[in-house]
Order: structure tokens, then sequence, then C-alpha cells
């Protein structure tokens, strides 16, 4: 496949930039971290993806953002800014060099719940969050049948607080880069739902003051092809705890991946970090990569991960259908049990009674 | 109720069971008992359908039905209930859904609506509070961080609510306190009836003391090799098992 780049010789892409375009993983595989995400193969699938319609009618209070809700737009060079050690992102630069950007303010809305349909949007989009009072804000991003890669940065200020649901649901191609900028004491929990997706990649590249909190859900079940998430998560001040969580249920024949890092400065004492990937696997053709990375330069932190890869313990499968259960309602059910930790997440009541039904469609 | 008539069973190829018959009426208590390795366990989950044993010969006819055709959950829907030696712990999985599930389960099979909330509620704390679980413990997943006295009373709580024809316990007794082993009994006892049917496994005499057979039976070597009364449990506690493998031989 050819790359989506068509780098410009503009001056607005900067050398260390250039050097980063060099290493283009939709051409050269060997890249670490893209090893897994065969973007240089056009992944396709013989299913037809039935058009996912996010229906939000159930939630009370919720504000369908749009453009006009921008406050700035083509925020480039703002872009260009935002590099903190992250060039190991190939889609942050590869997204800036090919759409513009918008700027929208969470905090300008009443709502209690705010709606970012991608689709109605083409360019990157930052977000900023100042406000302590709670908001919830659903990302949907699907139906995507889209090879550039796009951006979407998130910055919470000192004492913020946002939780995210994002929903990444038949797309046949959907590459997104989050960038998270958390300033001291702020809070965010972000829970990604994936499922029937083709060929997705989807990027958390965090990075966390003081005293911030971060929770990093992922839930993925029965996609096609290739499906895969990298987390970069930066603890560059002290006291800060981050908790990742990836389950994945995977058949199809699809292989699913995950690679994340904790990465500690040597200032970031006190830090807690936790993560931990987990994949079923359901039949003898598909196929689950867990990479879990630790880096640490701070001698006073508490830091742990664990991956796992089984198929569904056939004992247990057993003693439901012991107790009369049919093994189609009992396999529901454990694959149910084996997610629900990241939905459980989800702080909002209506929001989270809807993933569950969603998740119930796609058991 | 339940008729085994020559059932030789093997697993990869290793014989496992050779030749066992054994009939269990309507109402009655079997009591099943042999040294480790004798194939008490490899017998509990052949009745229920486990995968991975083969039946190389013989016959299970439960019910005037070929046990044998039922898939497992058919078997349980048709009143078959194992308790387990060592039940599955299912984590994600809340022990009262659990239980609502099966019930649902065999409600469906016999062509029942599903149980009214109120209902499944009156009932689940009756027999809980029976076994002594509380209905904290209940709102836990299933079998997870139970202590092993804690796993045996959640297989009788289920076996009181499923009601089951014939209930087999696979050493139901095995890691459980004088206290547990008198509540488990007592639990057995109370589904006991001219309908309901029993083969308790076990190594010691001890849970037949709460639990009165009527007939015992003495495995070895995949055989039944002697049955009788209660009193047999007791000349068997006197004497060990050595004695009967002689017998078997």
């Amino acid at each position: 496949m050819s790359t989506a780049v068509k780098l410009d010789t503009s001056d607005n892409i900067s050398n260390q930039d250039k050097k980063v375009l060099l290493n283009n993983p939709f051409e050269n595989f060997k890249i670490e971290n893209y090893k897994y995400a065969q973007l240089h193969k056009n992944i396709t699938s013989d299913v037809s993806l039935e058009y996912h319609e996010i229906d939000l009618s159930s939630i009370s209070s919720l504000k369908k953002l749009k453009l006009t809700d921008a406050v700035d737009i083509d925020l480039l060079s703002d872009l260009n800014k935002w590099n903190y050690n992250n060039t190991d992102s190939f889609f942050r630069v590869n997204s800036i060099s090919e759409r513009s950007s918008i700027k929208i303010d969470l905090d300008f809305f009443e709502e209690e719940v705010l709606y970012l349909d991608l689709s109605l949007f083409k360019e990157n989009i930052q977000l900023n969050k100042v406000n302590e009072l709670q908001k919830t804000l659903i990302i949907n991003n699907s139906n995507f049948s889209d090879h550039i890669p796009r951006s979407i940065i998130l910055n919470l200020s000192e004492n913020s607080n946002l939780n995210i649901i994002h929903y990444c649901i038949s797309n046949s191609k959907s590459f997104l880069y989050f960038e998270i900028n958390q300033q001291n004491n702020s809070k965010l929990k972000f829970i990604t739902f994936q499922s029937n997706n083709i060929h997705t990649r989807n990027e958390f590249f965090s990075s966390l003051e003081e005293n911030c909190s971060l929770d990093l859900y992922g839930l993925n079940i029965h996609n096609h092809g290739v499906n895969d998430n990298y987390s970069f998560i930066q603890h560059m001040k002290p006291s800060s705890q981050s908790r990742e969580v990836f389950k994945s249920i995977v058949d199809n024949g699809a292989v699913t991946n995950f690679q994340g890092k904790i990465y500690v400065d040597s200032v970031a004492q006190k830090t807690d970090g936790y993560q931990m990937s987990r994949s079923l696997i359901l039949d003898n053709d598909s196929k689950a990569n867990n990479k879990p990375e630790l880096e640490i330069y701070a001698d006073d932190v508490k830091c742990s991960h664990g991956s796992t890869v089984s198929k569904l313990n056939q004992d247990q499968v057993y003693y439901f259908k012991s107790r009369g259960i049919e093994e189609e309602q009992a396999l529901k059910i454990l694959q149910k049990a084996f997610l629900v930790e990241t939905l459980e997440a989800i702080k909002n009541s209506q929001i989270k009674e809807y993933s569950y039904n969603l998740l119930e469609m796609r058991l | 109720m339940l008729k085994i008539d020559n059932l030789h069973v093997s697993i990869e190829g290793k014989k496992i069971i050779k030749g066992l018959s054994l009939t269990i009426n309507k109402g009655e208590v079997h009591a099943l008992m042999g040294p480790n390795g004798s194939g008490k366990s490899t017998l509990s989950y052949v009745l229920s359908g486990k995968e991975g044993y083969e039946i190389d010969e013989g016959t299970i006819e439960y019910n005037g039905k070929n046990l044998l055709d039922l898939d497992v959950d058919e078997r349980a829907n048709s009143g078959l209930f194992l308790a387990f030696q060592y039940p599955m712990e299912i984590p994600g999985v809340q022990t009262s859904f659990f239980l609502k599930t099966a019930i649902n389960s065999k409600r469906k099979f016999l062509g029942l609506p599903e149980v009214d909330a109120l209902e499944f509620a009156k009932l689940i704390r009756s027999h809980a509070e029976d076994l002594g679980i509380s209905s904290e413990m209940l709102k836990r997943d299933l079998n997870v961080n139970y202590s092993g006295g804690e796993k045996k009373k959640q297989e009788i709580l289920q076996m009181s609510i499923l009601k089951p024809d014939m209930a087999i316990l696979d050493e139901t007794d095995s890691g459980l306190d004088i206290d547990a082993l008198r509540i488990v009994s007592e639990g057995v006892n109370k589904l006991r009836s001219e309908k309901n049917s029993f083969l308790v496994i076990t190594h010691y005499q001890r849970l037949l003391n709460y639990i009165k057979p009527d007939f015992v039976h003495i495995i070895a070597d995949g055989r039944i090799v002697k049955s009788g009364d209660f009193s047999l449990a007791l000349e068997l506690e006197e004497k060990g098992y050595e004695d009967l493998s002689k017998i078997a031989s």
C-alpha cells in the first residue's frame, strides 16, 4: 500500500519530524513500535461490516460537538510545539502534515455529556479541559475507511477531571493518535471499546505531571484483520498514578496487538504504575501479541505489569453446562465476565448501561 | 432411575473403569467408597457427561433414556446433578446471577417462563440461610476466594434450588470441618425423599453417619467388588481398603 504521507517541503515541519517520516511504518514493517500493526499491508476481510449507529437518545444531558463549536482553527504551528519526546509516533507527525486542526474547549458547554462524532470532522482535534467539574466525553470513531491517521490531543489543566469513552466500531481502516497531557492534580478515565474492525491502530501517548491519575481501559472483541493498541505513559513528575487494563477476545482469524510502555522519569518519585493486558483466543486461527514494557529511572516507585494469552477454560464451560446452562449461553457469560472490568470503570450510569447493551449485542 | 451396566471407560487409552454395574432406584441413597485411583471421580464425570472419557463398553440408562445420548446440559436439566469435589472458580460472574441463570435454564427446558425476581430472591434466601451462606456472599464472584467449606456449601445450595432427581456427591466431605459437614449433610437430608436418589462418593464413613445410606458399595480397580448395607462402611473403616484390593485382584 502506498503511504499516507505526501511530505511537502513546508517549513512547518521540523527537521526532527522529517527524520521520523523517513521511518515510515507504511513502508517499513521492521520499526519496533509498529512491528505488529502491519501498516505496510492492505488488510482486508471478506466480511461486510454493518454500519454501526451510535444511538445516544437514552442519555439525558448531551451536547453534540460541531465544527462551529471550535474556538480556533488551523493550529498546525501549535501542534508542532507539543513535542515532549514522543517522536516515536509516526501517526502524530503524519496527521499534522495531512490535516488542519481545530481546538475545542470542553468547559464551554453546560451539558454533562459531550459527544464528539469524528465522522463530522476531517481535522485533527485539540480538546481542552480546565474545570474541576466532572464531564464525560463520548468519542465516536465508527464506520471509518481512512488510512490517513488523525490526532486527538487532550489537554487537562490543573485539577481538571474528565471521563472519556471511545467507541471504535465497524471501521475498515482507522488509525488514531491520542495525546494526553495532564497537568498537576488532574484526573482522567479513558475507556476504549473496540469491535468489528478490520484494520485499526490506536495510539495513546500520555504525559503525567504531579499527583495525577490516569485510568486507561481497553475492551476489544470480535474484530477481523489486525487490531493494534499502543500506549506510552510517561510519568514526568512525582506522585502520579496510572492504571492500564486491556482485555481482548480474539476470533475470526484476527490478530490483536497490545504494546504498552510505562516510562518513569528520574524525578517522578512515588509513581504508582500498573499495566495489565489479557487476551482470550477463541479459535486456532487467531493471534494475540502482548508486549508490556517498563522504563524506570526513579528509585522510589511502584510499577507492575502483567500479560496473559489463553483460551477459554473448558472446565468452566463444563461447570456451566453441568448446571443446565446451554453452551452458547455459557460462552457468552464467560466472555462477558472476562471483559466487564473495563466497562465497570465508566462513571456515567446511562453510558455504562448503553455500553453494556452494546457489549451484549457484540458477544 | 439409574442403571449402569457393565461400564468400561478409558482416558487416553488407559482403562479406568472395568466392568462396573450399579442400579439406583427412586428414593435410594447409595454410598460409593474406595481407595484413591479406583475410578470414583471418573464415574461421576462420566455420569455428568464431561468430555475426554471414552466409553468402551456398557450402557447407562437414566429414567428409561440412554444417558450417553444426552449432552451435559441436557442431563442436568433432566434432573441429574453432580456436586463437584473441586468446584470451578468463575471470576466476573456473580454467584446469584449464576444461580438465576441455572434456574432459568431448567425452567426453559421444562417450558416454563423465567423465574420472577421476587420469587427467586425468596427461594435463594431461604436455602442460603439454612446453609449459613450470607447475602453478601451471593453478591461475590462464584467460588472466587471462597474457602474449601464455602465452595462445598455453594454446591449444596445449587443442588437445593435445582432439586435434582439424581444427585451425585463427589467427596463433598473432603476439606470440611465438623460444623460444615453437619450443615452440608442437613442440606442433603432436606432434599432426601421418595422421589430423589443419591450417589454419595466418599473416602470416610464419617459422612455416612450424617447421611445414612441404604446401600454401600466398595469400588476397587474400576469395579464394584462388594456391596452391602451401612455395616459395610463400618467394616471398611476398621479394616481399611487393603483387604478389599485382594478381593479385586
